[in-house]
């Protein structure tokens, strides 16, 4: 560390409070650290963690995020939704091993220019104390492995048998088919080489090709968006209990429209994985049969309509190996997860395989993607990628429904479920949400409740 | 080339040998995440796969991002200094023959008129040896665009299974030379024949290239890929793919020109400004990338593109497969 260095620290703050709060301190003549500029922007609800992350990107050797109290938004509630965001971020930041000190929020109002002015004494002199950001510069520790990343797996495959359920699907699509309630339906079909895949039949002959085993692994609730080839028209869509949560996130932010989209619900057991195995997902489920569907092929064979195939569930689907991978995180020091996440995210080469497979990543135009400005660093170093996978987990924090496909398909193998873990679980823990679960309810960053947590935030 | 045939006993041997002259060994190792090529620490790390790495060499040579140069604005003047050359000397060890023709074809793109600076440094740098695959995989098919689980195309040094041991055949300057610098590790073998090469199942792509062109805008384009979910892991795991995009990395006083990997399976590689998109949908995207590996590159390079490693095919996400792709069009005419 030089002599003469000094912490640098940005602020972001709220216009109608901080911003004034710290124009009180100077007009009280209030003196403190000039270490902080100070970004003003309209609300703390604006206050984008991805901000956050790109001024540390940019330089800052800490940064301070500031609004208004709880009661006093000027646009009544933008607070209370910047403090779940906040609330995840922070989580996210000690999964991923930053020094807690580097990043603070405060409330802090117009009348508060002496808590202004304490405030930024705090920071500067604890950043100060850490030293200058060293987040970018080359690791000082070698990188942590997970013991018990080897020692759990999710078990054996089950000894169901699956053809009178396939019979259950193909009857299912032929009769919505023949009905006029699909036009297409999306299910699974076999190749030429025996690969099992995602298949379109739009005729009731052709629902004869769909089959149903332990090999459909991949959630189809993925056509239903975008340009996809299901994301117009009327469809049915085959669903899995995992799949089915997916469905249910879809409709909460109204993606999905049960008009339009039938959901053939199919009675699981588990499907493999990698090496033929029980996919982890599967060690986890709770959704054997699919809490949502309009019609539901049961494992013996019948095809039913039931008002409610399923119970709801009632956690995220994390499996013994993923909370135990998470312990051992956790269980380190910070430094030691941010040389796991190092190692771990800078394989990732920024081919967005996990934003393709994703049923929940539909937005038109990916941040990812916008460069007017730009909002992520754009390499696949460690920065890029630190910038690109925070992002994401954010994104899809509390609403990611854990199936899985973003690890099956990262061609770099980065153990994306374990950030999707910790944060479902601070979510639930914290907010009382689980994903994919009732479709009349809010994503939870989407709401808020005015008595949410905020021991985080001075 | 009439020499005696030489031996090779114990490929770990050659890559302690190598590194204790001073060079740098990439080989297969263990690792968190997928298999894949990783500078040795000891030879002991050698782990060859039972068939191949799930990644390529490729990122060895061809970094998924890198800075093509520095900036930093003075006044109003701008200051650029180039990066440093790549001048680390390295083998790259255990490459199957699919992967080394992968390298011969991204010397084709990279090493032709402009030659790519950061490339070619690193090329010469390199010395590629090879080994010949004792088994395949259902996705293997490089004996169907023109390869063989022998081939030494590409290749410096090639070793090829034997009764004890690798039947080694230098196919470059730079793997004779390898092989007089280790000339204690090479026994000669006058009598020592390479293990038959394993069958391929999947059937040959040839003359497909021109069969490609004709189906251009044919119909059936669209439900070969209507599963196909653009997510370009097919690009990410391919030894050959080598399309990538520039962007800034930049502050208000200084920044880095970064070139990191891109994919014509992606939605943004043809968007325009303007929104308008040539290639309009996935059918669109996903012939581009067969008709690029195994048509128009027959005519720009003479050869496929692809050298049918089949990771792509093992990797999809919803099992797409160029090989049956292209097979369709093949046997139909």
């Amino acid at each position: 560390m030089s002599e003469s260095w000094e912490p640098r620290i940005v602020a972001f703050v709220c216009n109608w409070c901080t911003y004034v709060g710290a124009d009180l301190a100077g007009t009280s003549r209030r003196t403190y650290a000039p270490n902080v500029r100070i970004i003003r922007l309209p609300c703390s609800g604006r206050i984008d963690p991805r901000f956050i992350v790109r001024a540390l990107e940019q330089g800052a050797d800490g940064v301070l995020v500031s609004g208004c109290h709880p009661g006093d938004c000027h646009y009544t509630k933008g607070n209370y939704y910047a403090r779940r965001r906040y609330l995840v971020f922070n989580s996210l930041l000690n999964l991923l091993g930053l020094e807690p000190d580097r990043v603070r929020f405060a409330w802090v109002s117009a009348a508060e220019g002496n808590k202004w002015a304490e405030l930024v004494n705090l920071t500067v002199d604890a950043v100060r104390a850490l030293g200058p950001l060293k987040l970018y510069a080359e690791p000082s520790e070698a990188a942590p492995v997970l013991q018990s990343s080897s020692e759990q797996t999710a078990g054996g495959m089950p000894a169901i048998d699956t053809e009178l359920a396939e019979r259950g699907v193909r009857q299912a699509a032929r009769e919505l088919l023949e009905g006029g309630d699909a036009e297409l339906v999306i299910g699974y079909v076999q190749t030429p080489n025996g690969t099992v895949v995602p298949g379109f039949v739009s005729t009731p002959a052709e629902a004869e090709r769909l089959v149903w085993n332990d090999r459909c692994v991949h959630n189809l609730t993925t056509y239903l968006t975008g340009e996809r080839i299901g994301a117009n028209g009327k469809v049915a869509v085959v669903v899995k209990g995992c799949d089915a949560r997916a469905a249910v996130a879809l409709m909460q932010e109204s993606q999905l429209d049960r008009q339009r989209v039938k959901l053939i619900g199919v009675e699981c057991h588990g499907v493999r994985g990698e090496c033929g195995q029980l996919a982890d997902k599967c060690g986890a489920c709770e959704l054997h049969t699919p809490h949502i569907c309009d019609v539901l092929a049961s494992a013996d064979g019948a095809v039913s309509r039931p008002e409610a195939p399923g119970t709801e569930p009632t956690s995220f689907p994390a499996s013994q190996r993923v909370k135990a991978e998470l312990a051992e995180l956790m269980a380190m020091s910070p430094a030691q997860r941010l040389a796991f996440w190092r190692a771990e995210l800078s394989r990732c080469v920024r081919c967005y395989a996990c934003r393709a497979v994703c049923p929940l990543c539909y937005c038109q135009i990916c941040a990812a993607d916008r460069n007017q400005p730009q909002y992520l660093a754009p390499g696949s170093d460690w920065k890029g990628a630190l910038s690109w996978e925070v992002t994401r987990a954010l994104h899809l924090a509390g609403r990611c429904v854990g199936c899985g496909e973003c690890v099956r398909a990262c061609p770099q193998g980065i153990r994306l479920d374990l950030i999707q873990s910790f944060l479902a679980d601070v979510v639930q823990r914290e907010l009382g949400s689980v994903s994919g679960a009732d479709p009349q309810a809010l994503p939870p960053l989407s709401t808020f409740r005015p008595e949410d947590p905020e021991e985080f935030i001075l | 080339m009439s020499q005696t045939p030489k031996m090779l006993k114990d490929l770990g041997a050659l890559a302690g040998a190598i590194m204790a002259s001073g060079v740098s060994v990439v080989a297969p190792s263990a690792g968190p995440g997928p298999s894949r090529f990783r500078r040795l620490a000891s030879a002991e790390e050698l782990a060859m796969p039972r068939v191949n790495t799930q990644l390529p060499p490729k990122e060895h040579l061809f970094p998924p991002t890198e800075p093509l140069l520095r900036f930093r604005y003075r006044g109003t003047d701008v200051e650029l200094t180039d990066p440093p050359l790549p001048a680390e000397k390295l083998v790259l060890l255990g490459v199957r023959p699919c992967d080394a023709a992968g390298i011969a074809l991204l010397d084709a793109v990279f090493l032709a008129d402009p030659t790519d600076p950061f490339y070619a440094a690193r090329r010469a740098n390199a010395t590629i040896v090879a080994v010949g695959c004792a088994r395949a995989d259902d996705d293997c098919f490089c004996t169907a665009v023109g390869l063989s689980p022998h081939s030494s195309y590409g290749s410096d040094l090639l070793l090829l299974p034997a009764e004890g041991g690798y039947l080694a055949e230098a196919v470059t300057d730079k793997g004779r030379q390898l092989v007089a610098a280790h000339a204690s590790l090479f026994t000669d073998a006058a009598s020592a024949r390479a293990a038959a090469p394993p069958k391929l199942q999947r059937a040959s792509l040839d003359g497909v290239d021109e069969q490609l062109q004709a189906a251009f805008a044919d119909a059936r384009w669209a439900a070969i890929a209507a599963r196909c979910l653009g997510c370009a892991c097919c690009a990410s795991v391919c030894p050959t793919c080598h399309c990538f995009d520039i962007a800034d990395e930049a502050s208000a006083r200084s920044g880095v020109r970064l070139r990191s990997w891109d994919a014509c399976g992606l939605e943004m590689f043809t968007k325009h400004t303007s929104g308008h998109n040539p290639r309009p949908n996935q059918p669109a995207r996903f012939r581009q990338r067969v008709m690029h590996k195994l048509s128009y590159s027959v005519a720009s390079l003479g050869r496929p593109l692809c050298v049918g490693c089949g990771r792509c095919i093992s990797h999809c996400p919803v099992g797409m497969d160029i090989h049956q792709a292209a097979a369709q069009f093949a046997t139909s005419g």
